[in-house]
């Protein structure tokens, strides 16, 4: 024993490899646990339809369930083709912005709609609650509580002087909740919705023309970071520069690792995000679509290429992947909770497929195509095949 | 019946799995991986055969010959996936040393081995809790419950997370034999777990019969204790001669 002991002083490479991806696996499946418990207990119960929203994602065509198949389908397609046009628009916008250099703007932009997202949809889901459970409380300890709370977070988001792990728990609330508004939507349009947006992702970043590749490169070209709500899976190292700033900023890194080797590597930190908020149509409720296109970006690294096992530096992940991620497991919580375990392995494993992709391309990639597809393929099959086989097994009490 | 016997289900189904995940596994983020590929290889062969057998439902439910032949195809197929599983081990095994020799670490120790196969029959046991237990137990989290004709005496529920707990475990330590006798080359272990895994199923069968499931689940739990007592001893065995060499 003692000599073994020996052994497992210089450590197994296990014991650290794959780190980023659980990193970064970890607050994805956090966020998505959390928006599948808010749909199971406010869906839960009522029979009558959830407070439908009217937003631009709606506008073209409110789905009502007496339409026919084919109607619904075409609604569905017009909605979803209307929010990707204005969701091009917005995002042109800000590249036009980000060109001219009115980058203070773009912050105080970001800040003020991360504000408008933790106090208006935050404080819609909270009386949500509050009414489903009964909670007693009066509106002013409410508002008081509630506007501290949405104050934090702008300061979280905007200055990273504070503990990241208040940052990270912030950036995961506002997925939350945009993406349970999400799942708010009429159910064709949720559908065509996303595998559009993940097309739209397919196309804005990988294509010469695509908004968020002239994005990101403009900010490669300029030595700059860009303005938007980005998830960090770890701390970046120089604190005492403390700001943001530094994330899409070139630059090298020099890493010991245990055994005392150096390993220098170079990375290439690019963040495209780009940050959209359609406007509001009616007043009724207050819910800002907030669409988030985003893709994922990664240090280079220089060993386990094949695998993206690398294990230096960070990887971040736009927030507009959190939001789809959880509204597709979101929208399957409100089907049965086998499409949820179904649909949350098909999104890790398509999260895991597009890193690996990342450490071999080198290169920002768009992260929603490869796990919606995997998302929707896998709820289409778990609903109209695996839940059959499996029912009748478990209801018969034969397992294997 | 209500939210807390709906978590006590879920607990009892996954717990000792929970418990394994939370003290070995997710110290090492590589097992954690290993959990999430081995959940998802195995619902897909799930789904696999789900749409094998979709043209065949819903079975006649009086007969017990068709759910036999369903078993026996579904075991023949995982197991089947078991060895493919295992060759896409020993190739990332071979790419893991190659790791560790170039970064200037020890090779992957037997104990890392070892680890990595329960990390992979940890997510086989708790796929198999998940989709075969908790995705039936929506309804015990609302005010009533449910009981089968077959097991009069317990709320299906309760039978269902016992049978889950019980195949969740022969899983886990299945694949731990499993991987050690096909390293090993030992020609009794690499048999042992198809069969434990069919006969395991096969039981499940007793439970058509009224009260049969007071015959099936004991005899269906001694099978896992004689899983855990084989897997123990040979894991063992394993360790001290490992000593004994160094």
């Amino acid at each position: 024993m003692a000599a073994q002991q020996n052994h497992r002083a210089g450590g197994s490479i296990i014991d650290s490899l794959g780190e980023e991806i659980v990193r970064i696996v970890t607050p994805v499946s956090i966020c998505m646990f959390l928006v599948v418990i808010l749909v199971a207990v406010l869906n839960s119960g009522s029979s009558s339809s959830p407070p439908t929203i009217n937003t631009i994602a709606t506008i073209a065509y409110s789905e009502t369930t007496s339409d026919s198949t084919w109607d619904k389908l075409k609604g569905a397609l017009l909605n979803a083709l209307v929010f990707v046009v204005v969701v091009t628009a917005v995002t042109f916008l800000l590249v036009l912005l980000f060109y001219f250099r009115c980058t203070h703007f773009l912050k105080l932009y970001m800040g003020f709609s991360s504000f408008i997202v933790l106090l208006f949809l935050g404080g819609e889901i909270a009386l949500f609650l509050i009414r489903k459970f009964s909670v007693p409380i009066d509106c002013f300890t409410f508002l008081v509580l509630l506007f501290n709370f949405a104050a934090v977070g702008v300061f979280a988001v905007f200055l990273s002087k504070m503990a990241i792990i208040v940052t990270q728990g912030y950036l995961v609330a506002i997925g939350m909740l945009v993406a349970y508004w999400f799942t708010l939507l009429p159910e064709w349009t949720t559908w065509v919705l996303l595998v559009a947006l993940a097309l739209y992702d397919l196309a804005a970043v990988l294509l010469p023309v695509g908004p968020l590749r002239l994005l990101v490169e403009l900010a490669i070209s300029r030595d700059e970071d860009i303005p938007a709500l980005v998830y960090e899976a770890r701390p970046v190292i120089n604190h005492d520069q403390g700001s943001r700033e530094y994330e899409g900023q070139r630059r090298a890194w020099r890493r010991r690792r245990e055994s005392g080797n150096d390993s220098e590597s170079d990375h290439n930190i690019v963040t495209s995000d780009a940050e959209v908020t359609a406007p509001l149509i009616q007043n009724r409720v207050s819910s800002a679509a907030d669409g988030q296109e985003s893709s994922v970006a990664s240090t280079d690294n220089s060993f386990l290429e094949g695998i993206g096992l690398g294990s230096s530096g960070a990887i971040k992940l736009g927030l507009g992947d959190f939001i789809f991620y959880s509204v597709l497991v979101g929208r399957a919580a409100m089907y049965d909770f086998m499409t949820v375990y179904a649909c949350y392995l098909a999104i890790i494993a398509g999260l895991g497929v597009t890193l690996m992709l990342l450490a071999l391309y080198q290169q920002a990639l768009p992260a929603l195509p490869v796990s919606i597809a995997f998302g929707v393929l896998f709820y289409f099959l778990t609903r109209l095949l695996l839940e059959e086989f499996v029912v009748q097994c478990s209801l018969n009490l034969v397992m294997f | 019946m209500t939210v807390a016997a709906g978590i006590g289900y879920a607990l009892l189904a996954l717990g000792p799995s929970l418990a394994l995940f939370v003290t070995v596994i997710s110290k090492k983020p590589f097992l954690i991986l290993t959990v999430l590929s081995s959940t998802l290889l195995w619902l897909v062969s799930l789904i696999v055969l789900s749409g094998f057998w979709r043209p065949f439902l819903p079975l006649n439910s009086a007969a017990s010959w068709p759910f036999a032949v369903l078993i026996i195809t579904s075991v023949a197929f995982q197991e089947g996936l078991r060895l493919l599983f295992w060759k896409v081990y020993k190739r990332l095994e071979d790419m893991l040393d190659a790791f560790a020799d170039r970064v200037s670490k020890p090779r992957l120790y037997p104990t890392d081995k070892m680890l990595i196969a329960l990390a992979g029959g940890l997510g086989h046991g708790a796929a198999h809790a998940v989709f075969f237990c908790l995705s039936v137990l929506t309804p015990a989290f609302g005010p009533a419950t449910f009981f089968a004709d077959q097991c009069p005496k317990l709320p299906f529920f309760l039978v269902s997370s016992i049978i889950a707990l019980a195949f969740a475990t022969i899983h886990t330590f299945s694949m731990v034999i499993a991987f050690n006798g096909y390293s090993d080359g030992n020609k009794l272990d690499q048999l042992f777990v198809p069969v434990v895994h069919l006969v395991a199923g096969m039981v499940t069968l007793i439970n058509f019969t009224t009260g049969g499931c007071s015959i099936g689940i004991p005899i269906l739990y001694i099978i896992t204790i004689l899983t855990l007592l084989h897997c123990g001893k040979m894991v063992w065995g394993k360790l001290t001669e490992n000593q004994i060499r160094l």
